[in-house]
C-alpha cells in the first residue's frame, strides 16, 4: 500500500515550483550507496512503493534498504468531461518532490555490483533520471 | 610525509562569490587557512590535486608555494550534486600536536551471524578521535570476521592509532549483527481513496462545506 501523510493541515496544496538543486537530504547517510536523483519532479507515492518493492525483493535477506522520500504533497485533479470551474478538484494522489541531487533511496549491508544492480532494477520505476553514488568519507 | 601530501597554493586576491566562481572555472578551488592564533590567509589550490588528496581519505597536508607549513582539512565543502568541492579550510598544525579529527570506520570480512538469518548492520560510519596530527588514519577498518548473531561492537572495541584517544561514549553500537527483519507492511491497515486526518477541523465542519 502506497505511503501518505496521517495528518495534515490542509487536504490540498497549491502546485508550488521546483527551483535549484537539492541543498539538504543530498548526501548519503544511512547506508553506503544511494540512488541520486539528477533532475527536479514528482514521484508519486505509488512509484516509490514500486520502487522500493523492487529493491527489496533484490536485496532480500542480506543488506538493508532505506527509502529517504515521503510524499508529503497532495495532487488534484478534476474528473474527466467536466465544465470547467466548480472550484479545485479533489485530491487525486499523494507525491514527493524531488530536487536534483535528492538520494531517494539508501542500501547497506551490499557490495557495489549488488547496490549497481539492485539501482538498475529500481531506476526503471523512477519518472526521472538517476544515478548512484558512494558514501562521503568522513 | 610522501609527495601525495603536497599541495601547491597561491595567494588568493579576490574576495566574495563572483571571484570564487572565476577562480573555480579556472581550476582552482578557494581555500584558507588559519589557527595557532595566527592571521587567516585566503589561498588557493588546484582543484584536481585537492579533489585526488580528499578522495585518497587524506586529512594532513603539507602547503607549499605561497605558504610552506602543515596543514590539517578542517572542512570541506561540497556542491549540491556532490561532485566538486566548493571550498576548503585548513588548520595550522606542528608535528605532535594532538588533534580531534573525524575519521570513517569500515567494515571487512563476512560476519558467520550472516549465514544462520542475521544482518550486519552498520550503525557508525563515522567516528571522532584525538590523537597525534601524524598518526591519523584514511580509516579505521573493523573485522567483523568473529560477529555472530546477536553480537555486536561497541567503540571501545576498536582498534586506534598510537597515541590516540576515543571522544565519547565508548558503549556505542558501530556494527551489529541482527536478525533480519520480517517486512512489515506499514501501511496495510490503510484502505484504498482514504483521506489523512486534517488538523484542527471538526467532523461537521466538513460536512458543512461539502
Amino acid at each position: 500500500m502506497a505511503m501518505m501523510p496521517k495528518r495534515v493541515k490542509h487536504r490540498k496544496s497549491q502546485r508550488g515550483r521546483i527551483k535549484g538543486n537539492a541543498s539538504r537530504g543530498n548526501r548519503v547517510v544511512f547506508g553506503d550507496f544511494g540512488l541520486q536523483a539528477l533532475q527536479g519532479g514528482w514521484i508519486k507515492a505509488q512509484t516509490i512503493e514500486a520502487g522500493r518493492i523492487a529493491a527489496q525483493q533484490y536485496v532480500r535477506g542480506e543488506g538493508r534498504l532505506y527509502v529517504r522520500l515521503f510524499p508529503h504533497k497532495s495532487v488534484t485533479s478534476t474528473p474527466l468531461e467536466t465544465r470547467m470551474g466548480k472550484g479545485k478538484g479533489e485530491p487525486d494522489f499523494w507525491a514527493a518532490v524531488v530536487k536534483p541531487g535528492t538520494v531517494l533511496y539508501e542500501l547497506g549491508g551490499v557490495t557495489e555490483e549488488q547496490a549497481r544492480v539492485c539501482f538498475a532494477r529500481l531506476a526503471h520505476k523512477m519518472p526521472i533520471q538517476v544515478r548512484l553514488v558512494r558514501r562521503r568519507s568522513a | 610525509m610522501s609527495d601525495n601530501d603536497v599541495l601547491n597554493v597561491a595567494i588568493r586576491e579576490g574576495r566574495g562569490s563572483g571571484a570564487a566562481r572565476k577562480l573555480r572555472a579556472s581550476g582552482q578551488t578557494p581555500a584558507v587557512l588559519y589557527g595557532h592564533g595566527e592571521e587567516s590567509v585566503s589561498l588557493s589550490v588546484g582543484a584536481a590535486d585537492l579533489t585526488s588528496f580528499v578522495r585518497r581519505g587524506q586529512k594532513l597536508a603539507k602547503l607549499a608555494g605561497a605558504v610552506s607549513e602543515s596543514a590539517l582539512v578542517r572542512e570541506l565543502q561540497w556542491d549540491a550534486m556532490g561532485n566538486d568541492i566548493l571550498h576548503v579550510d585548513f588548520t595550522r598544525v606542528n608535528v605532535g600536536e594532538m588533534v580531534e579529527t573525524t575519521v570513517s570506520v569500515e567494515l571487512r570480512g563476512e560476519a558467520p551471524g550472516v549465514r544462520v538469518g542475521g544482518v550486519v548492520q552498520h550503525s557508525l560510519h563515522e567516528i571522532t578521535i584525538r590523537c597525534p596530527v601524524q598518526n591519523i588514519p584514511e580509516k579505521i577498518v573493523v573485522s567483523v570476521g568473529g560477529l555472530e548473531l546477536g553480537q555486536s561492537l561497541t567503540l571501545a572495541e576498536l582498534e586506534l592509532p598510537e597515541g590516540g584517544e576515543l571522544v565519547g561514549d565508548g558503549g556505542t553500537i558501530v556494527v551489529q549483527c541482527v536478525e533480519a527483519a520480517a517486512e512489515v507492511d506499514e501501511e496495510a491497515s490503510v484502505a484504498d481513496g482514504a483521506e489523512p486526518e486534517v488538523i484542527g477541523r471538526k467532523e461537521s465542519d466538513g460536512e458543512e462545506e461539502a
